[in-house]
């Protein structure tokens, strides 16, 4: 066999159900028409960047600076950091410079060049059940150990649980709030119970990073505020990305925010710069470096991601549906009625044309996960199939 | 050494100092490229800059492959190419899919350093190899190096920092040695890197990899013909001749993902896929590459004309590059040593900068009093 036997395995790992799944999802498509069927199986926004952003970008165009187009330095545009952290300063009252900004592409690869800076082999990564499953392979890339811990069953953080994991070998924790796939956004309580379990290791002389994957950040329901994590706990990072709250997940575009009270931030960036380059990320996407240095305070409708929440989550309940109400990102993560969800979500694809993720997906078996950012008339049409089928299974 | 350079620029002022280090072009995109871009950001085509899959949108490889079918003759599909983040994502990307812990690639001097990174980051080893006096193939050191780890050989023509141009009979001389071992069970993969693959001179033709050995993955960007380095836009093509090509295509696709590019930047796939055949002016180049070339000889420098890239490695006066790089330093030329090439006793100039620093750099060179190379 040509392909690394880690990658097959890898691959191997995920393939089995997915590539199953998918292959009947496209039977039933061809079947039925697209517009017959509901598709909620894609964490891919249907929504465009904001219209001022792409007026930005035209302009910038039309009247280009000369070199726009070429290297930077690897952590980004000086302009851009310093534009980013004038932003972190004023959400999380803390002295950001732009030596605390390091321009990614993505979050995904934010993680990655930081995992690589961080991790030696053997080092444990915590992270909470369900979990992005993604989150695995970033680890194992780069020669680390994924620990998963079960959640809550409202989906908080068990802290208790956590503390249990806790190796000599744990290097860091990586939380991701709001959350994928459970859309559940991490209490105060949850995150100042876990601040005081890292801050007793490390009186203990145990530095644990947090790492926070915040992707979702600005995608928050009913007026509630997400903890600053960068005032609770000196050792944290968090990771953004553009993709959801500026619509712009092709682009690959992010940043990676160290806090101004990391000890040694220095001796990181330069770790950074060096996986950065050897990874073969070289730089963010120097366009859309420039496009989102603006628009740090802008975001896609987050009032339109609400209402689609109300409806589908109207529609779970009214099926009988086991369901913990999210608070942000656009997923939701209800209980499947039978406890094999494999078999729940082929039922759901056949027999309603509905299409959702198995929890195994996500480290969580008897669970499916619904990604709901699909146009408004998708949720709509799809609101009966769920409620029938929620009404054969579940007797009240 | 940067730091040095650094103090003498503050010393003399910048333009005081003739900064031959870097292979960051000054040049621009082409003006019909620059035009595409701006119709594309404002065509309002909805679903732009959303995900797509991560090999890349499907049209945008349809006409990559279409490029290498007609230039080629072999029947490449969208299923052959995978859009990468530039040369790097893509050079990671393969390597990642090939390697297992232990697997040796073999790399020939002088080198890339990023190769090493890019071996190294996904448990290979890497196996250093010296190319010949005027910096072509040594077929027979090539073979001697391979061992039954051996997994892929990577390649790079036009060369950096050589600006060589490996010949089509060379090519044919290292496809037999391989050749020989896949008669025995063992599959190397010849990956070549061409970064540089458009920035040819005097006319010659790139030998078509490809037709030349079966298992062939290329990698390529748009850094330099484009001069897009900034945006991260490149392309991985595997040859339509390896057999059991569909696992190593899906592992490529992973890896892509899983290394958290998971995929090229979407609105710079669209603007390159109508610009394969076109590229920044190589003549200028090229007139760069005389111009220095003759200064350099003229200074007494013994080196090999380059025949592509924008990058010449003549022979240091003194077997200590280093030294010498100091030396030049001190009279106000930047250069990087040999060494850090792994071929000491050499010094890398990179001329992708204005033509009159080349010019202005003439006296400071025939200051140096070299004579047949020597001091």
């Amino acid at each position: 066999m040509i392909v690394s036997r880690q990658i097959q395995k890898l691959i191997a790992d995920q393939e089995g159900w997915t590539r199953r799944m998918f292959e009947e999802g496209l039977k039933i498509k061809k079947l039925y028409g697209e517009e017959n069927v509901y598709d909620f199986s894609l964490g891919n926004p249907d929504t465009e960047p904001p219209r001022e952003l792409q007026k930005m970008i035209a302009g910038t165009l039309l009247d280009p600076v000369k070199g726009m187009h070429r290297y930077m330095t690897n952590s980004g545009y000086e302009e851009v950091r310093e534009e980013v952290a004038g932003y972190l300063e004023e959400t999380y009252g803390l002295p950001f410079t732009a030596s605390n900004v390091f321009m990614t592409n993505g979050s995904a690869g934010g993680l990655n060049i930081l995992l690589k800076s961080m991790l030696n082999r053997g080092d444990e990564v915590i992270v909470p059940t369900p979990f992005f499953w993604e989150f695995k392979n970033y680890v194992v890339n780069h020669g680390g150990k994924l620990k998963t811990v079960r959640s809550k069953d409202d989906f908080q953080l068990d802290v208790d649980r956590m503390a249990a994991a806790i190796t000599p070998r744990t290097r860091a924790v990586l939380l991701n709030s709001p959350n994928n796939p459970t859309g559940a956004v991490y209490s105060q309580k949850s995150i100042s119970d876990l601040v005081a379990l890292l801050n007793s290791k490390r009186s203990q002389g145990q530095d644990i990073y947090l790492i926070a994957d915040d992707a979702y950040r600005k995608l928050v329901f009913d007026g509630i505020t997400l903890p600053n994590l960068f005032k609770a706990y000196d050792l944290t990072f968090s990771i953004n990305s553009h993709s959801k709250d500026l619509a712009l997940p092709g682009e690959r575009i992010g940043y990676i925010a160290i806090s101004p009270r990391m000890p040694d931030a220095g001796l990181l960036v330069s770790g950074l710069m060096i996986t950065q380059r050897t990874l073969g990320f070289v730089n963010a996407p120097a366009l859309f470096q420039r496009a989102v240095a603006k628009f740090q305070r802008t975001s896609v409708d987050i009032g339109e991601y609400q209402r689609k929440r109300d409806v589908l989550y109207d529609a779970l309940m009214e099926g009988g549906f086991e369901c913990v109400k999210p608070q942000g990102a656009f997923y939701m993560f209800p209980r499947s009625p039978i406890a094999d969800e494999l078999v729940f979500v082929r039922m759901l694809q056949q027999d309603e044309r509905i299409m959702v993720v198995p929890g195994r997906g996500f480290g969580k078996k008897g669970y499916f996960r619904i990604a709901y950012c699909v146009p408004m008339e998708t949720i709509q049409k799809s609101a009966q199939g769920f409620i029938r089928i929620g009404k054969r299974f579940i007797k009240r | 050494m940067f730091e040095e350079g650094e103090k003498m620029k503050k010393i003399h002022g910048p333009q005081n100092i003739l900064d031959f280090t870097l292979g960051n072009p000054v040049m621009e995109p082409p003006a019909q490229l620059k035009d595409e871009l701006v119709r594309l950001v404002t065509s309002d085509d909805p679903g732009m800059h959303r995900y797509m899959t991560n090999s890349g949108y499907e049209d945008v490889r349809a006409e990559i492959a279409e490029f290498h079918s007609q230039r080629t003759g072999l029947p490449f599909t969208r299923d052959h190419i995978v859009m990468t983040v530039g040369s790097a994502g893509g050079m990671n990307v393969v390597l990642k899919s090939l390697l297992d812990p232990g697997n040796e690639v073999i790399v020939l001097t002088p080198f890339f350093v990023e190769f090493k990174f890019y071996i190294e980051n996904h448990g290979g080893v890497m196996k250093l190899v010296p190319t010949t006096e005027d910096f072509h193939l040594d077929v027979g050191k090539i073979e001697a190096a391979i061992t039954r780890k051996t997994k892929a050989i990577i390649i790079n023509s036009p060369n950096n920092p050589t600006g060589v141009v490996y010949s089509e009979k060379e090519l044919l001389d290292l496809a037999a040695v391989l050749h020989r071992r896949r008669e025995k069970g063992q599959r190397i993969f010849l990956l070549s890197d061409e970064a540089y693959r458009k920035i040819l001179y005097d006319g010659i033709v790139l030998p078509d990899v490809f037709n030349i050995y079966e298992d062939t993955i290329s990698v390529t960007s748009h850094s330099k013909d484009l001069a897009l380095p900034g945006e991260r836009i490149g392309y991985i093509t595997a040859s339509p001749r390896i057999t059991n090509l569909k696992p190593l295509m899906d592992a490529m696709i992973f890896s892509n993902r899983i290394l958290g590019f998971i995929n090229a930047p979407a609105l710079m796939q669209r603007l390159v896929s109508r610009f394969q055949k076109n590229s920044v002016d190589i003549l200028d180049y090229q007139k760069k590459r005389d111009a220095l070339y003759n200064i350099l000889v003229e200074a007494g420098l013994s080196v090999v004309k380059p025949m592509g890239a924008f990058y010449i490695f003549p022979k240091s006066p003194i077997p200590d590059d280093i030294a010498f790089v100091r030396e030049l330093q001190q009279h106000r030329i930047l250069a990087v040593p040999g060494v850090g090439f792994g071929t000491p006793g050499h010094f890398r100039l990179a001329y992708c900068i204005p033509m009159d620093v080349i010019e202005r750099s003439r006296k400071h060179f025939l200051e140096l009093g070299l004579r047949n190379g020597k001091k």
